[in-house]
């Protein structure tokens, strides 16, 4: 009776087995990832917003290639007056959005707008160089802005604000909300491939399908995929059985260092790796004692094991990054080596800071992002160095919504804390900009409050220069002087490492997509 | 009788006002400002503040408090800071994910742990009640977290027999939407595909969930039945001769199921919170998983509807259980 039994169950576990194969063949791909947390690209603007917008929308100019450059996309050409005020750009004829009808200059002056009256997203890029009534159609195919000053990074930010399809959005607006509620879900778009709404799923699924009409057309790549199904993983661990289980054939550009090796040598997939523009950073609030003390910064600067944490915690999948801008991007000046890890330097400048009366016997606290493992890390390695000069660092657990609030005021701010800086947008404006210019001071990304009058002039005069050359040497000239005050530490420049299946070719990587711009892949046969 | 099925009725309301009151503070004070987390990365202080006051966050504490059960009161929960799309919305999407999953795990544990306990105390000592105390033990130490991962690992990756996440395989839609229980709707419109393979899904996750309830209720129910099987009219049967499952059956577990009745009602509670963590592994597009990334966002207003709901679901099913607690021993009824 007992092996009957277990016949019975055999038989009806095997049975189970019995389901729809776990990926269809032919164009079709399914992607593991975080799904942005709303679909509309002008009130959300994170990393897994920019993964999703580039495949269903277009940018009037937009980024290519590593290091990347800014090439026309809706846009055929741009003029800009002597005093950098007035741009126009001029549309591409024949440029249709999904619902088929055609995109003109009528849309890219409401997607503007509407930008700027939602006021989230990227809307902060331009809202104080830009207001809503300076945007102007000329013609059918011709947009003029007229800005309020001169603002170089504007052209690197145009690339940044999705054109809307401004009657879709129209016929769904409820209290004014220019379509924000409906567009959460939905999409109004021109880009190589369509949201199929009906299937999707918030924050849980989005099915797209291939854009036949669009209008860079597909003629260089004569095997597209046709349907990318879109899957919300929230789990590290089930992300990478699903990549091994060919369940999926891509993953986010965030697979952790530790499983490289086991993706490498499956048979199913493989590490697309590629050099970003992503900046780790210890911060340090220069307005709290000690930090408000040079010599105990620098103490702080060269007791932190930069080699032994890349190479072996991250087991070198990223590259040494000594200052506020990503090697890899122009105006960063060849001559700056930053800080080393130095024990017995760090002890002669922590003694240098004592002998002034920084109180260094406090116990300083550092506050993490609990989700990510690599700002524990990083802390755990600056307290184990901190300790061996006689200063007491705590860890303290936090989250990235609570710390971005919390550090956008110097009194509430913490000691220190750990993130990164995004490739937002491409120019030196997005990182050391943002970072270093006390106009900044109420944004996280100017949390160490560092002020230095000098390098305030460099970064205005950089921002409203129009001359390249004069540009990168007005951010060199900065840079040099703020590595000098190490206000904050300038750990890595990230690897996106992507998990693709071994069939999945022909990604083309740029920081700001991080190579999620399907519609340049086919599948091998 | 009606009488006390009232009175346990009347009790939701200062329960759930109870509930609210204290995740509203504990939200509000638990620091994270939803207004910078609304604004996104890239705001100034400027939006951020204009957005605060559109939020209202600047008004006194009871004055917010009592602006949000008036509008709980008519349905509106406001706005996810997160997805911008209404929170009541969002649940009324993700609560029959949570509501399949943890009833199906209910299913398994109480049939499960029902049988598997009423052979153990019936077969008092033998192997199979020794395996059944080991096993229960384990089932209830285990982190579901842990037991979840392990699954997926022997079940998917190993074997491969089933699926490793999600509720559905990617082309097959979900099946028409009527009581958005997967396994009912694909039954009723005979989409047989979707049925099958939302079977399939479900099993990791659910039997997941279930091992703590199981073992709970497999040893709740040895020990009534034991009890049971020790007690005066028990003994009188078996001297007279009636066979073993003549005595269980009509007499024993009729007394005996009254402790797991209790013991299931309150593991539902349970298997919903235990649903967050299960949910976050397996991708299941439930209550759990929007509320993880909800608390990760700081986004208040979903975590306060999300806890409300719960909450609500728990207080209801409680007094479900009262009540047929009253039903199967109509003492207790009299009693209270």
């Amino acid at each position: 009776m007992i092996k009957n039994t277990l016949m019975k169950t055999l038989s009806a576990v095997a049975l189970l087995s019995i389901g729809s194969p776990a990926f269809a063949a032919g164009d079709e791909i399914s992607w593991g990832t975080t799904l942005p947390r709303g679909l509309d690209p002008h009130v959300v603007y994170d990393n897994p917003m920019q993964e999703f917008a580039i495949n269903l929308y277009d940018t009037l100019y937009r980024y290519q290639n590593n290091p990347p450059e800014v090439v026309p996309s809706l846009a055929e050409s741009y003029t800009v007056t002597e005093d950098g005020l007035t741009w126009q750009f001029k549309l591409k004829d024949g440029v249709t959005f999904h619902d088929g009808s055609p995109l003109t200059a009528d849309d890219v002056v409401y997607s503007f707008q509407r930008l700027l009256g939602i006021g989230k997203g990227p809307s902060g890029a331009i809202s104080s160089v830009l207001k809503s009534e300076n945007i102007e159609k000329i013609d059918d195919l011709t947009v003029q802005f007229t800005l309020e000053e001169p603002y170089s990074p504007f052209f690197s930010v145009v690339p940044l604000i999705a054109i809307v399809n401004e009657d879709l959005l129209k016929a769904n607006e409820v209290d004014g909300d220019f379509g924000a509620g409906w567009l959460s879900a939905n999409e109004a778009g021109s880009g190589p491939y369509m949201l199929d709404a009906t299937t999707s799923e918030p924050q849980s699924i989005a099915n797209l399908e291939r854009y036949d009409d669009y209008f860079m057309g597909w003629d260089e790549n004569p095997n597209p995929i046709e349907i990318v199904r879109i899957n919300n993983i929230q789990e590290n661990s089930t992300r990478v059985l699903a990549l091994l289980r060919d369940d999926i054939q891509m993953t986010d550009g965030y697979i952790p260092p530790d499983q490289i090796d086991r993706i490498n040598e499956s048979d199913t997939a493989r590490i697309q790796k590629d050099e970003s523009m992503r900046i780790m950073v210890i911060r340090m609030n220069n307005m709290r004692p000690p930090f408000d003390n040079l010599n105990f910064r620098k103490c702080v600067s060269h007791a932190f094991q930069y080699d032994a944490f890349i190479d072996v915690i991250l087991k070198g999948v990223v590259t040494r990054n000594p200052g506020p801008l990503p090697g890899n991007l122009w105006g960063v000046p060849d001559d700056v080596k930053g800080y080393d890890y130095d024990i017995e330097k760090a002890k002669e400048y922590c003694d240098a800071a004592r002998a002034e009366g920084a109180p260094l016997d406090r116990e300083l606290e550092i506050h993490i992002q609990s989700a990510q493992d690599q700002t524990t890390q990083s802390a755990q390695v600056l307290q184990q160095g901190m300790s061996e000069v006689g200063v007491n660092l705590k860890l303290i657990g936090a989250n990235w919504a609570n710390l971005s609030t919390e550090t956008t005021d110097p009194s509430t701010s913490p000691d220190m804390w750990v993130h990164w800086v995004s490739a937002y947008f491409i120019d030196p404006e997005n990182w050391i900009g943002q970072m270093y210019d006390s106009d900044f001071h109420g944004t996280w990304k100017a949390s160490s409050y560092y002020q230095n009058d000098e390098v305030d002039q460099a970064l205005r005069d950089a921002r409203l220069e129009t001359d390249h050359e004069k540009r990168a040497e007005l951010y060199k000239t900065a840079y040099r002087q703020i590595v000098a005050d190490a206000p904050d530490l300038w750990i890595y420049n990230s690897v996106i490492m992507r998990g693709m299946s071994k069939k999945l070719e022909g990604m083309k990587f740029n920081p700001v997509s991080s190579g999620a711009e399907v519609r340049y892949m086919h599948l091998a046969d | 009788m009606l009488l006390f099925v009232i009175r346990r009725v009347i009790m939701i309301v200062p329960i759930l006002l109870g509930l609210l009151l204290l995740t509203f503070l504990m939200v509000r004070f638990g620091g994270g400002d939803p207004a910078a987390a609304m604004a996104g990365d890239a705001a100034t202080p400027e939006q951020i503040a204009a957005i605060r006051d559109q939020l209202g966050l600047n008004d006194p504490i009871i004055v917010q408090f009592w602006t949000y059960l008036k509008n709980a009161l008519q349905g509106d929960f406001g706005v996810s800071v997160y997805s911008n799309r209404p929170v009541g919305l969002d649940i009324i999407q993700r609560l029959p994910a949570t509501l399949e999953l943890t009833f199906v795990a209910l299913l398994i544990a109480s049939v499960f742990g029902i049988v598997f306990g009423t052979l153990a105390g019936v077969y008092r000592n033998s192997i199979l009640d020794h395996f059944v105390r080991v096993t229960s033990v384990a089932g209830l130490a285990a982190a579901s977290f842990w037991i979840a991962i392990m699954l997926q690992l022997i079940f998917s990756m190993e074997l491969n027999i089933l699926p490793l996440r999600g509720r559905l395989p990617g082309d097959i839609p979900a099946p028409t939407a009527i009581t958005h229980f997967y396994l009912i709707d694909s039954l009723l419109t005979g989409q047989w595909n979707a049925f099958w393979e939302s079977f399939r899904h479900l099993i990791l996750p659910a039997v997941t969930i279930s091992l703590g309830g199981l073992a709970t209720i497999a040893r709740f129910t040895r020990s009534s039945v034991v009890a049971s099987m020790q007690s005066e009219f028990a003994t009188y049967e078996n001297a007279v001769g009636y066979p073993k499952r003549r005595i269980v059956f009509p007499y024993v577990l009729r007394n005996s199921l009254v402790s797991p009745v209790t013991q299931i009602g309150l593991l539902f509670g349970a298997f919903v919170s235990n649903a967050v963590a299960v949910e976050a592994v397996f991708d299941w597009p439930g209550l759990g998983s929007y509320l993880v990334a909800a608390i990760f966002a700081a986004d208040f207003n979903a975590i306060l509807a999300v806890t409300l709901v719960i909450g609500a679901v728990y207080a209801i099913v409680n007094i479900l259980v009262d009540l047929a607690h009253g039903f199967l021993d109509p003492r207790v009824a009299e009693r209270m």
